[in-house]
């Protein structure tokens, strides 16, 4: 899929592309209001991620353009402005989501994931990890055709760490995912623990979780 | 004191000085008044007796005799001539008793020496000083109701005067200064006066409130600047780590490493984000046009939070009408506002403790909602620091960046809630929320 990058912040749109080419989408950057309407002139993108402050223009007006250009693309838009007006009219001019600055790239690629499902219907299998499947989508385990009961926060906390597998998921990482950037100041308490141990008890009872690792000092990975 | 009523007194206490004054002065004044008017009439009646006996000689008065005297019929008045040694020269008006008729009285005498045909003549005009200062008690008395009278009404009209005058200064205080929330709204009309020292003070207030208006909007700016410009780099800096855990070939060493400058990043991350939430509330920059049941954002909270609960095994016991409603708030804050204080609670709640969360109405009608816990408590000397930004009491305990209940203050303050808290060391620490 191809990404469109307008963010004046040249490291940080730099990190956005090294982050993403890793799960194989095909970046182009512009770093100001211009070059960004240039680019939307010229190609056609699936996603395009706008900042908000840029030095020659409102990246609310990119966005405008956007529409016209590019109209089957999705648009997030990056602000370190969390005011709620800036959130309102962005979802009005057509955004598909807004992420506030800082974020994890982890969950910008997640938004991403749940907008592509969304957007260009893509229906993903249900995923089979170990004897269990995992049916994202419709929320659903199943071991030997047998549904496995879990919390909200449980099946959220899973799922996250499935479509990242491979990936050592940091606890801040998983919280932020799981609980929001809203002022928690312990996440440093073993609560993600605590989740992580009813999953594999709940899992152990129908097969081996040995893919569900935990990496000392780190975090937690599904390695498959 | 009022300064009308500063003005009246002063005004009323002034004239009143006057007025006493007057009064003691009144009966020299009468007396001197009287008297200077008798020595008028005498000196009249002197000039007419002179032009009598010019005109029809001084026998139209002697009669033949020697000398003259005549008198009115109680003595009153008296008029005489005689004659007097050649040379003898007298022209006086004094104060003298004469014998009239076996009576000695006393009389204004005026006393005046002439010539007439070569022989010198005293005239004498007389009049007795009783009938000189009969009238000085009535006149005392009229001229003391006149006064008062007077006095009554320019006080009365003064009274008016003030209070018209004053009024502007009134509306100033009214529209300009009581119960103004920021923004302030410049636009105002001017209040209409034609007192220049009211205009100046109009004219100065809006002029401050523009100041301040002016200072309220850059610090508006300078918080949505510094979000930026903060945010950036911390973004930077999380998302390169972030990257960086994620490269091939890092060992578990070097992980633990990048995990613990992620946490440092975090941290930094929640105090700023802590921060600029705290001054958007006190820029106002939400909108408090909601409405909750606040069972079903307690429920919501504890839903959220049901982990931490298990942590430490503690039970939560709701005591909340259903039906209880919160107009007029915003839901995210106060959302923030209570997970923050049961956030609190379960942190520094003991093992198997308690909490407990009760909502209901006083006596007087407004809603209050207590949050108690059976934790550590807070010591008595940090209890009124416990709202301040980064204070952090119960150090042996695990703490946090010290923001979480300078949020809760804050939030509590946009939303009108009176809050407070008592607490008992090792008993517990119950949070009071008054809605107004």
């Amino acid at each position: 899929m191809k990404v469109l990058i307008i963010e004046d912040e040249k490291t940080l749109a730099y990190e956005m592309e090294a982050f993403l080419k890793k799960s194989f989408y095909v970046c182009d950057l512009a770093h100001s209001f211009r070059s960004g309407v240039e680019q939307l002139e010229l190609n056609q993108y699936d996603f395009v991620l706008i900042d908000l402050s840029l030095p020659d223009g409102d990246g609310l007006d990119v966005l405008k353009h956007a529409k016209k250009s590019n109209p089957g693309a999705a648009y997030i838009i990056i602000t370190a402005r969390t005011n709620l007006k800036d959130r309102v009219s962005g979802l009005d001019l057509g955004a598909d989501d807004y992420l506030a600055k800082p974020f994890y790239l982890l969950e910008l690629q997640s938004r991403m994931q749940a907008i592509a499902r969304r957007k260009f219907n893509i229906t993903e299998e249900a995923i089979s990890i170990g004897e269990f499947q995992v049916d994202i989508q419709n929320r659903l385990v199943t071991c030997d055709g047998q549904s496995i009961e879990f919390s909200r926060k449980e099946f959220d906390l899973l799922s996250y760490l499935l479509l990242h597998k491979n990936r050592v998921l940091t606890r801040a990482q998983l919280s932020e995912h799981i609980w929001g950037t809203f002022v928690n100041d312990d996440y440093d308490s073993n609560y993600i623990d605590a989740h992580i141990k009813n999953i594999r008890k709940k899992l152990n009872a129908c097969g081996s979780t040995e893919w569900l690792e935990t990496v000392r000092g780190v975090g937690y990975r599904i390695r498959k | 004191m009022k300064l009308s009523t500063k003005l009246t007194l002063f005004i009323t206490g002034s004239k009143l000085v006057i007025v006493l004054l007057f009064v003691a002065a009144l009966p020299i004044l009468v007396k001197e008044i009287a008297s200077q008017y008798t020595n008028y009439t005498l000196k009249q009646q002197r000039s007419k007796v002179l032009s009598i006996v010019k005109k029809n000689g001084l026998d139209y008065y002697l009669q033949g005799e020697e000398n003259y005297g005549s008198y009115t019929l109680l003595k009153e008045e008296f008029i005489a001539f005689l004659p007097v040694k050649t040379g003898f020269s007298l022209d006086t008006i004094k104060d003298a008793q004469r014998l009239i008729e076996g009576d000695t009285l006393s009389y204004r005498v005026l006393s005046h020496t002439f010539k007439n045909k070569q022989k010198t003549y005293l005239l004498e005009i007389g009049k007795t000083t009783a009938s000189i200062h009969q009238y000085n008690k009535p006149l005392q008395r009229f001229a003391l109701y006149v006064l008062i009278t007077l006095i009554v009404m320019t006080v009365l009209i003064d009274l008016t005067f003030i209070r018209l005058i004053l009024r502007p200064l009134g509306s100033i205080i009214k529209t300009r200064l009581v119960n103004r929330v920021f923004p302030f709204d410049v636009e105002q009309k001017r209040i209409q006066t034609n007192t220049t020292d009211f205009k100046y003070l109009d004219e100065s207030l809006l002029l401050l409130m523009d100041q301040i208006n002016e200072a309220f909007y850059k610090e508006r700016e300078f918080t949505s600047n510094a979000s930026h410009e903060l945010m950036t780099p911390i973004s930077i800096l999380q998302n390169k780590l972030e990257n960086f855990l994620a490269e091939e070939g890092l060992d578990a060493n070097q992980s633990v490493a990048v995990v613990e400058m992620m946490k440092t990043v975090d941290r930094l991350k929640k105090i700023t984000s802590s921060l600029l939430l705290i001054s958007r509330i006190e820029n106002e920059q939400y909108i408090r046009k909601e409405e909750l049941r606040p069972m079903e954002l307690f429920q919501e909270i504890v839903d959220e939070i049901r982990h931490r609960l298990e942590e430490k095994n503690i039970s939560i016991s709701l005591d909340i009408s259903p039906d209880a409603l919160l107009k007029d708030v915003n839901r995210n804050l106060l959302f923030q506002l209570f997970f923050n204080l049961i956030h609190n609670a379960i942190k520094f709640n003991r093992q198997d403790g308690r909490i407990f969360i009760k909502g209901g109405r006083s006596n007087d009608g407004k809603y209050y909602i207590h949050i108690s816990d059976t934790g550590i408590g807070i010591p008595k000397e940090d209890l009124p620091f416990i709202f301040d930004r980064f204070m952090k009491t119960n150090l042996a305990a695990q703490v946090g960046y010290g923001l979480g209940l300078a949020i809760v203050k804050s939030i509590a303050i946009y939303h009108r809630i009176q809050i407070t808290a008592e607490s008992e060391p090792g008993k517990g620490t119950t949070f009071k929320l008054r809605f107004n």
